[in-house]
């Protein structure tokens, strides 16, 4: 059976001629791609369970100071909050972040033994901790990671506690929390009579009212009564709180500098080619190829690089966020969903780095005089 | 431009080339007529212009001055790669085969220029092959075939496109005598039976006078 020559074909028998140097580019690229994969779908997946971690309790919206990190209210604003007409239920909370072993972190919340975020928890053992009582509920993945059960004692930051509730969550985040009391809460982050914010839980709207609508008017009624606070929607909270911002920024920023040197790999590999094929380029312009076919292949030996190592890329990354989802240490943070949106954004990414890489080396490959390349050894 | 059916196949007119801002002279004004059919050799000494003639009539190469004409057109005026790609084959001394394809890739490479099918360019490419004895040499890496294989290779890659000019520079320069003599009959025989236009560049004196028209080139200029 003869062979039949195709035009890829001929560019991946360029590549796999040096296949060593190949496979490394490939990795290279495929690192740099997983970087992205596991990092921005790390960060957007953090994002996503925010935002469900409000639509699961029903909190319309969250009154909060202007800086997320350092908020911190006074609690008894709570009563002007629950004047406001709009408001059906406001809940005080704080939120923070601990280190409940080395090993172990764990997000932490202060609620109130009432609120209505309870709603959104199904305990799969124990119930509610009280208001005043040094107890705590955890979620089932912190449970497992601290090997607790309903009845043990937990140390959070020289405290005690006994676990009385272990319960599944609405989200991931509620999986690997801990919750306390308000007031033990406040008394760990000597935060006494202070609050992180509260979750606003508001009246159905009006019939003729538009939801939008009524979401703004709610939120500039409640800003009203509490002057110099936010009240955002809980949307708006979920993608522009500063965790996720810096998730965000994070996750971008690495991937970013990993892609630069992923396409400075691909671009030294195929510059390296074009150099040792020059001769090749020579008969090639010789025997009737066009400048732009020749640039044309080149690319599409450096876009088969690209899209090759955006696929072990996915894989790379699909791998690193299954690894970091089994480490006690990210594993409350770490999910391994990934979006088709998000793979297909990877493979868009990977293929432009390999035509931004391969575009000067195609240009000077192109470029070269056929008489000139073919006297090069 | 339209071809003009009375102009010979190729013309050069006073055709000049110099390298190193002109302190080389390569050709020093050359005149020639080359008409449909002929069967040409150009010797002459190492240095002496027969390549660089070559290269210039193969449009690899532009003048400094004067004109090269294909049917009365000036190469500067129409595609240089379209003149390459559909009218000539190139044979060089070295072969100049891709190493990393097949026999019958390589003969292939001129037809992905060409936008010729993939089907007809196997089938085309086999043909040709078993047309210089390699029937049984098609799916062979250059390295894996001998001196005078591999110019018959580059001789049925040279012939992939169906040209109307085979130019040949020193196409038997790599091979022994057994070799030569094979692929100098070979090249005979397509020219004839073809009605090709065949221009070998060559430094052997047998093979310069075994060609009708023998052309010779000394220090840039026709001698004879």
């Amino acid at each position: 059976m003869a062979s039949q020559l195709t035009f890829t074909g001929f560019a991946w028998k360029n590549l796999w001629r040096r296949r060593l140097r190949t496979l490394l580019t490939l990795c290279g690229i495929s690192m740099a791609i997983g970087a992205f994969v596991a990092l921005v779908g790390f960060s957007r997946s953090f994002e996503g369970e925010w935002m469900r971690l409000y639509s699961s309790s029903g909190t319309d919206i969250a009154v909060v100071e202007k800086n997320f990190l350092n908020s911190s209210l006074d609690e008894s604003l709570i009563v002007k909050l629950r004047a406001v007409p709009v408001v059906e239920q406001a809940a005080p909370m704080i939120f923070n972040l601990m280190d409940l072993t080395p090993e172990v972190n764990a997000i932490a919340f202060g609620w109130l033994d009432d609120t209505y975020e309870f709603n959104s928890l199904t305990f799969e053992s124990g119930g509610r901790f009280h208001n005043n009582k040094p107890e705590v509920i955890l979620g089932a993945l912190l449970a497992k990671n601290l090997d607790k059960k309903v009845g043990d004692a937990l140390t959070i930051q020289g405290s005690t506690f006994t676990v009385v509730g272990i319960f599944h969550g609405g989200t991931a985040l509620e999986a690997g929390a801990v919750i306390l009391p308000l007031d033990q809460m406040q008394l760990l982050t000597s935060m006494q009579g202070k609050v992180s914010g509260f979750h606003v839980r508001l009246r159905p709207a009006p019939a003729g009212e538009a939801a939008d609508h009524y979401l703004k008017r709610a939120q500039a009624e409640i800003e009203a009564a509490l002057p110099g606070l936010n009240a955002q929607l809980a949307s708006d909270r979920a993608s522009n709180n500063q965790f996720v911002d810096l998730a965000h920024a994070v996750a971008w920023g690495t991937s970013a500098i990993a892609l630069a040197m992923g396409i400075l790999g691909i671009a030294n590999t195929m510059a390296m080619s074009v150099f040792e094929r020059t001769r090749e380029i020579g008969i090639l312009r010789a025997i009737g190829w066009k400048a732009g076919r020749v640039m044309l292949l080149i690319e599409v030996e450096a876009a088969v690089l690209g899209v090759a190592g955006g696929v072990l890329g996915i894989g790379v990354g699909w791998g690193a966020l299954q690894l970091l989802s089994y480490v006690p240490k990210t594993n409350v943070l770490v999910h391994t969903s990934l979006t088709p949106s998000h793979l297909l954004q990877a493979m868009v990414i990977s293929l432009l780095s390999g035509l931004v890489a391969g575009a000067y080396p195609a240009w000077r490959g192109s470029h070269l005089s056929p008489v000139e390349a073919l006297r090069h050894d | 431009m339209t071809e003009n059916p009375t102009a010979p196949q190729l013309e050069v007119r006073s055709l000049r080339k110099s390298y190193d801002d002109g302190r080389i002279e390569a050709l020093r004004g050359v005149d020639l007529s080359i008409e449909a059919a002929d069967y040409i050799a150009i010797s002459g000494a190492s240095g002496s212009g027969k390549s660089t003639l070559l290269q210039l009539l193969g449009g690899l190469d532009v003048p400094t001055s004067g004109q090269v004409l294909f049917k009365g057109q000036p190469l500067d005026q129409i595609g240089l790669d379209d003149y390459r790609a559909r009218q000539l084959g190139f044979i060089f001394q070295a072969f100049h085969l891709i190493p990393t394809l097949r026999a019958i890739e390589n003969v292939q490479v001129p037809m992905l220029a060409t936008g010729v099918d993939a089907a007809t360019r196997s089938q085309r490419a086999e043909a040709l092959l078993v047309e210089m004895g390699l029937q049984h040499r098609l799916n062979q890496f250059p390295n894996e075939l001998s001196a005078g294989e591999r110019q018959r290779v580059a001789i049925a890659r040279a012939l992939a496109n169906n040209p109307s000019i085979l130019l040949a520079d020193e196409p038997t320069g790599n091979l022994d005598s057994v070799n030569s003599a094979h692929v100098m009959d070979l090249l005979r025989g397509i020219q004839k039976d073809r009605g090709m236009t065949l221009v070998i560049v060559t430094h052997e004196n047998d093979i310069a006078h075994a060609a009708p028209r023998h052309i010779r080139i000394r220090d840039g200029r026709i001698e004879s």
